[in-house]
């Protein structure tokens, strides 16, 4: 008796996600010819970049909040805060990074991130949340390159000089095989999650209710997710303004006594 | 900010100096590059929680090339900067090592913190943890990861004692008793014997490093505590791996 279908998915999925044509073990998640989907790598690969606990140094960061709260924009309007943020920079870097995704694993790496990293600058007045980005694109650009050094990505990568976050995890995603869609979604969970962890930290709340505000953004999250998942070419990366975000981070920028650094 | 260029191949001794805030780290720094600069290629990394004042201080300081002295920003957590999450640090290290390659020692400063915060041996290969007279004579003997594990302990400012009233002999007595054996110095910038002790110990252990005898210690990130057991009496104990733990923390 053949065995049950879903047994024989497990088996092809098995083989290609951890054994060579010739039968000898492979490192899943080293291996190019491993299908990232149906192996579950990619799952894995979201969670871990997803996960507060990956060494990037991020943990200094409140995604624009304390210089919020400190313009006087009080505690129970976070939630609209998070909305503002995926429908306009995190709607550009996630457009930026999808983009930056596409063109590193196509046949002119170099020149790809070139234009995706120009184009996310030219759509990101503030030198401070250019600043803030380089930083941060730096923990991911020191992770991928330890991790994935001699992916074509990487090797586009180490030619940018202080590229942004949104082409680094561009590249994290082309290394770790994440769709498009996937990508989006990081971006765009990172950015809730990182405003509400913070504002635990800077104003009295219930952790409970800051978790709530993550859940409670998965619809703007989904749909920044669809309006970037299919963009392949810089010139479509969405070009949103936000004045008082981009105003907030640059007094943040030169205030002292401050928790978070942006 | 410089470009990333991956790991340098020549890698220094990375010394940490940990203690809590105003025992005098940087000081104790700007004191180590005074008297070594010449000898010894060196570089400094700042933690602040907020600024960075304390790379600004050791620049006027005027102890070393301004160029070599980097500030990285913990935000409110400095703990997490040299345990959880060293990748600032290490990143700016790194940077370091590689624009003055080749350096024989890059000093990480915390951003000062309580008796429970330790560097990573992820970050630093040894690292010095400073108390200071004028934070009180018992210090030393409450103990704690750093004051017991670290590689060394420096009771420092010790020309202030007869002003605060401290035994600085009991205080050492007391840091060499929870230290089994590791090194303790007594520290003063006008004492010159105590100084050299300091240097002595630095290029002993570059000497230790560079021989691949020296071997990067954790401290430890609890210090020993009290549990109440099944019965209801204290429980004491270690986390040093030396015995099975048996009970779960909360």
């Amino acid at each position: 008796m053949p065995p049950p279908a879903a047994l024989i998915n497990f088996d092809r999925a098995h083989d290609r996600a951890g054994f060579g044509t010739d039968g000898t073990e492979i490192d899943p998640i080293m291996s190019a010819t491993a299908d990232p989907v149906t192996s579950g790598s990619a799952e894995l690969m979201l969670m871990l970049l997803s996960d507060a606990r990956l060494p990037t140094g991020a943990h200094t960061q409140s995604a624009g909040l304390e210089p919020a709260l400190n313009a006087g924009m009080l505690p129970h309007d976070v939630p609209r805060y998070i909305t503002a943020r995926l429908r306009t920079v995190a709607t550009v870097e996630a457009g930026a990074a999808v983009v930056a995704r596409y063109l590193s694993l196509g046949p002119d790496p170099v020149s790809g991130l070139t234009m995706v990293d120009r184009a996310w600058r030219a759509r990101t007045i503030s030198p401070a949340l250019r600043e803030t980005s380089v930083l941060l694109g730096r923990g991911y650009q020191r992770l991928v390159s330890r991790l994935w050094p001699d992916h074509p990505a990487v090797e586009a990568l180490r030619s940018q000089r202080q590229p942004s976050r949104a082409v680094v995890l561009g590249v994290a995603a082309a290394c770790t095989g994440l769709a498009p869609a996937q990508l989006a979604r990081l971006i765009g969970y990172d950015e809730a999650q990182t405003i509400a962890a913070a504002a635990l930290k800077v104003a009295p709340l219930d952790p409970v209710d800051a978790t709530a505000w993550v859940i409670g953004a998965q619809p703007a999250i989904n749909e920044m997710t669809a309006s970037v998942a299919g963009l392949t070419d810089p010139d479509e990366i969405p070009a949103f303004g936000a004045p008082l975000i981009e105003q907030w981070a640059q007094i943040h920028s030169i205030t002292t006594q401050r928790l978070f650094r942006a | 900010m410089p470009d990333f260029v991956g790991v340098p191949s020549t890698r220094s001794l990375r010394l940490g100096i940990a203690g809590p805030v105003g025992t005098g780290k940087s000081s104790l720094i700007a004191l180590i590059c005074r008297e070594m600069a010449d000898e010894l290629s060196l570089g400094v990394i700042t933690n602040d929680i907020y600024t960075d004042e304390d790379a600004r201080f050791l620049r006027s300081a005027g102890v070393l090339d301004p160029e070599r002295i980097r500030a990285v920003e913990t935000g409110a957590c400095p703990h997490t900067a040299i345990r959880d999450d060293v990748t600032a640090n290490l990143i700016a290290v790194e940077d370091l090592e590689s624009d003055f390659a080749p350096m024989d020692v890059v000093l990480v400063e915390s951003g000062g913190d309580n008796l429970t915060a330790t560097f990573s041996p992820a970050l630093v290969d040894a690292q010095i943890f400073v108390l200071d007279v004028a934070g009180g004579g018992d210090v030393a003997r409450k103990g704690g990861p750093g004051i017991g594990r670290a590689d060394l302990l420096v009771v420092n400012k010790t020309d202030l004692a007869p002003y605060v009233g401290v035994d600085v002999a009991q205080m050492v007595a007391d840091g060499r008793a929870a230290r089994d054996g590791r090194p303790v110095l007594a520290l003063s910038r006008l004492d010159r014997e105590s100084i050299d002790g300091l240097t002595a110990w630095v290029r002993s252990v570059l000497v230790s490093f560079r021989s691949g005898d020296h071997v990067a210690v954790d401290p430890g990130p609890m210090a020993p505590h009290f549990h109440a057991g099944e019965d209801g009496a204290p429980l004491p104990h270690v986390h040093d791996g030396s015995q099975p733990h048996t009970h779960a923390h909360p």
